[in-house]
């Protein structure tokens, strides 16, 4: 009678087996573990796309390792304990906070692990990776303040609709607009103190309360937000108040239904990042670093901007389509 | 002597089941990467280590969690509890607290959380389920608003750190956190045993109205269960902040899960009146040693959730068929 739990372990011990048969590896390739935040986004597929192109052309092996949710830090440090364990080559790592993963990529440079930063920055990196990967958050606001002024003329009112204090990469996009629009004698920021929060809700609602004090001859001519959530939460207040399309707006990182709504002229703009290339360049540098070549500290991965005229254009699409999920 | 063995199984059954998937992922990994099965990496000191420290929050959290549902009741709560009280610990620290001070702000904001929890219960005659549903929104409320939604750096805590860091002579073979777990799950497995209240807390699992029919307080037994449980979620902040070096507001979100699928595995019933401290512990061990080892051997992300699944429902069924065999 006591036996009879034995089959089930038994059929557990084949489950482990079939897991471990869809991922065998070639031992003589180099092992590049990566990291990112999280696996649900398409951002995160998309980056995974282009690590293993990567992987693919330099002869390397992949890992691709994703915590469990994109918030849960204990995680994603367990992660790069088990990597650096595991005896990987090279660990590319997105880390989900700048300060406290920085430990663990100095646990792992200290192990003869060279770690190379992708997506957002880690505090004080010197000595803990090699180098870091991502859009250069700052040109990229640039970039929309210039899209913004073109489609405006180089005149007329503006607001920005922050997203949420601390958050560095998008400070850093905020102030790249903010120092582009002060090169446009014409265009005066009505509105630079207000943040989106976390959630399309958050967002939805204080751009509510913005479009409802600039209104009637206040209404701006122009807005620009610096991330999706923002982007989505602007988008439905404009539409609530029957602006959209009248207001020129210009958003952050393109999703299947905000590029649609690009089309239909509801935004004017959308600047993208490339995390098809952030993935790419993250394992290329990784690989050039375990063949003892130069790598920078700074790779910038790019970014586009999208209008409805050249989202058709064959390198705009082959920046979005990755993020579009299709 | 059939009965012996039966006893020795139902008592070994959980290190047994750990000690096969550990060797699992052993085989695995010396059937993939073609390292020797004895010196493979998921039995080195270090994994040994990196197990403790992604161990330790659901651990000392699990122990709480297996009284709690021995005495029939359920705690949705714990993951938030563990993240306030980790916010609690480093917004003291930032302060300026002494370390004896830190730790009694922690667990004393868990006893809180586990007395609220418990008050309701107990007076309010809520169910524990929809009761800590409700707490676990308010307590993470709290949490993100403390901590002003952002995690509270404190990686210059030696003292706090010292807890989950490697041990400093390999004598020691785990970090001192994870000696305290097991000595706090020794000492819980010695109350729930020789102790009246620990009879107690399972005839209230057991059948509530025949304890108060024999004379069990029930009401004071349950919320002393509640309270230990908050105390250990206090602990189990600390091991957080220890951890991660930071009192993490959106940190062990989702943790209830991982805590009750430990006690789960351990062999407890959740219908009350049967669990172990020590199977809980296993059950929490066993749920790392598969990440571990699905990350040392590439498994997917989705693969890992099947394999904890499968052992999970594996787990109950193996209960449920040793129940039924105890029965006939």
């Amino acid at each position: 009678m006591t036996l009879k739990p034995r089959p089930i372990l038994r059929g557990l011990f084949a489950v482990l087996i079939a897991a471990a048969l869809g991922c065998s590896g070639e031992a003589l390739k180099p092992v590049i573990g990566v990291i990112p935040k999280g696996a649900t986004h398409v951002f995160w597929k998309s980056v995974e796309a282009g690590a293993l192109k990567a992987a693919g052309e330099f002869g390397v092996e992949v890992v691709w390792t994703a915590p469990r949710r994109e918030d849960d830090r204990s995680q994603q440090m367990g992660l790069v304990d088990t990597l650096v364990l595991r005896k990987v080559n090279a660990i590319c790592l997105a880390p989900l906070d700048s300060i406290a993963l920085r430990e663990k990529a100095e646990k792992a440079t200290q192990a003869g692990i060279p770690v190379v930063i992708f997506d957002s920055p880690l505090a004080k990196p010197e000595g803990v990776c090699v180098g870091y990967v991502g859009t250069d958050n700052y040109a990229a606001g640039k970039l929309g303040a210039q899209g913004l002024a073109r489609s405006l003329g180089g005149k007329g009112r503006i607001l920005l609709l922050r997203y949420q204090a601390g958050s560095a990469s998008t400070e850093a996009r905020e102030q790249g607009f903010l120092d582009g629009i002060k090169g446009f004698a014409g265009i005066e920021v009505v509105s630079d103190n207000q943040y989106g929060g976390a959630t399309v809700a958050s967002a939805l609602e204080k751009a509510k309360s913005l479009l409802l004090r600039f209104s009637g001859d206040r209404t701006p001519d122009g807005v620009f937000c610096p991330n999706q959530s923002t982007t989505y939460g602007m988008l439905q207040a404009l539409q609530q108040k029957d602006l959209a399309g009248k207001v020129k707006f210009i958003g952050f990182d393109p999703t299947a239904s905000l590029i649609e709504s690009l089309r239909k002229g509801d935004l004017t703009g959308i600047v993208s990042q490339d995390p098809f290339r952030m993935g790419y360049l993250a394992v290329k540098v990784a690989t050039d670093k375990l063949a003892a070549r130069d790598v920078a500290a700074v790779t910038d991965t790019g970014c586009a901007y999208v209008t409805a005229e050249n989202v058709n254009n064959a390198e705009i699409q082959a920046v979005i389509q990755p993020q579009l999920g299709n | 002597m059939k009965w012996d063995s039966a006893k020795i199984l139902r008592a070994f059954g959980p290190f047994g089941a750990f000690a096969l998937v550990w060797a699992c992922f052993g085989v695995l990994e010396s059937w993939l990467q073609g390292t020797p099965f004895v010196k493979a990496a998921i039995f080195s000191g270090e994994a040994v280590v990196n197990i403790i420290q992604n161990t330790a929050v659901v651990g000392v959290a699990a122990i709480g969690m297996t009284l709690i549902i021995v005495a029939a009741g359920i705690d949705l709560s714990v993951g938030s509890a563990i993240s306030f009280c980790s916010v609690v610990a480093a917004k003291v620290i930032a302060a300026g607290g002494a370390p004896h001070f830190v730790i009694m702000a922690a667990l004393g904001t868990g006893l809180a959380c586990g007395l609220l929890n418990g008050l309701l219960i107990v007076f309010a005659r809520l169910i524990p389920f929809i009761t800590t549903l409700g707490t676990l929104l308010v307590l993470r409320g709290l949490s993100l608003g403390l901590a002003d939604s952002q995690p509270i750096n404190v990686q210059e805590a030696a003292w706090l750190r010292w807890w989950l860091l490697p041990p400093a002579s390999g004598f020691a073979l785990l970090p001192p956190g994870g000696w305290l777990m097991l000595s706090l799950a020794a000492l819980t497995v010695l109350v729930l045993h020789y102790t009246v209240f620990g009879r107690h807390v399972f005839a209230v699992g057991s059948n509530e109205s025949t304890a108060r029919l024999c004379g069990v307080a029930v009401d004071r037994v349950k919320l002393e269960v509640y309270a230990i449980a908050g105390v250990l979620s206090g602990a189990a902040g600390l091991m957080l902040c220890s951890f991660q070096g930071q009192g993490d507001p959106t940190g062990a979100e989702g943790y209830e899960l991982d805590v009750i699928a430990a006690v789960v595995i351990g062999g407890a019933s959740l219908s009350g009146g049967v669990g172990s401290v020590f199977g809980s512990m296993i059950g929490a061990l066993i749920m790392t040693v598969i990440r571990t080892g699905c990350t040392l051997n590439g498994v997917s992300l989705g693969a890992t959730k099947v394999v904890t699944g499968t052992i999970i429902v594996a787990a109950v069924l193996a209960d449920r068929i040793r129940q039924r065999s105890a029965r006939s």
